[in-house]
């Protein structure tokens, strides 16, 4: 039996965005943006729809006069992640 | 990727594949420019070393040395410019622990150097050969990589003896190695990761 892959995850985009943020202590929307290559309005669907999930928090500040979005994933996040990881490696192994 | 890929569902393997790809991605723009900040610290520790070096040998005079502390005051501000242009890079946890040695090595070198210049004379040149090869030595192993370990190891025990054995002007050239050395760090991680 496999684990059920999480949906929210098993999306490009989200799935891009939530590796960025596994890594690092939190980034901004626009250096996410240029990792992902995607577009701003796509992009804060997807952030939202991880942000409602409890996966990220989303902060909005400003940088100097400039508003500026900092991300950042929570522990439940972390877990979904390794949790989401680690069936993906289980489906790879029984494929093999 | 357009909109349509970037929403789609992947197969396993994609997912890990995009999941590898982001993470290196990620760790490669952080590290870049930890590689600056090596080449710079080792460029202005190479020519101060080397000015005080000529300035000591011309005037026979140590006194030189308190042109040690113009390092950190000129180091400093231009980090901050350097760090301008890419305001927008996250901080993970290599690039936050590199950062604390630096710093800790930093803390310690000014502190020892003012101990020793006006209260208890020591062979600084030694305590602070040790500290940097110390220092460089962590950020191999936190690079995981041999040849910047190796360079640290040589730097700081070398250091230590060649300090032992020569008091005179010619101890700085040990900081002279010191810079060359994290030159050539700088360059092995901009190559590293790029």
């Amino acid at each position: 039996m496999f684990p059920k892959l999480d949906p929210i995850l098993h999306s490009e985009l989200r799935l891009a965005v939530i590796s960025i943020l596994a890594d690092v202590d939190g980034a901004e929307f626009s250096y996410i943006k240029k990792q992902t290559g995607a577009t701003s309005g796509n992009l804060s669907v997807q952030i939202d729809k991880l942000s409602a999930a409890g996966y990220i928090s989303v902060e909005k500040g400003f940088k100097g006069k400039m508003p500026c979005t900092t991300c950042k994933i929570t522990p439940a996040g972390i877990e979904a992640f390794e949790n989401y990881v680690a069936a993906l490696k289980e489906y790879i192994s029984t494929e093999k | 990727m357009n909109q349509n890929e970037q929403n789609k569902e992947m197969t396993a393997q994609e997912s890990l594949s995009l999941i590898s790809e982001m993470l290196n991605n990620s760790r490669r723009i952080i590290l870049q420019n930890n590689a600056k900040h090596f080449m710079l610290w080792g460029i202005l520790l190479t020519v101060t070393s080397l000015v005080i070096y000529e300035l000591w040998h011309i005037t026979g005079n140590p006194i030189w040395n308190c042109a040690w502390f113009a390092m950190p005051a000129l180091g400093f501000p231009i980090v901050r410019i350097l760090d301008r242009k890419n305001t927008d890079v996250p901080q993970n946890v290599i690039n936050k622990q590199l950062g604390l040695i630096w710093l800790t090595y930093c803390i310690f070198a000014v502190s020892i150097s003012v101990i020793a210049m006006l209260a208890v004379p020591m062979n600084i040149s030694l305590v602070i050969a040790v500290l940097l090869g110390f220092a460089e030595c962590i950020s191999g192993f936190l690079l995981k990589n041999w040849a910047i370990t190796i360079g640290g190891f040589i730097l700081g025990i070398g250091g230590a003896i060649f300090a032992s054995m020569v008091y005179n002007e010619a101890q700085l050239l040990i900081f002279t190695l010191g810079g060359i050395i994290l030159v050539v760090t700088g360059l092995i991680i901009k190559f590293q990761y790029k």
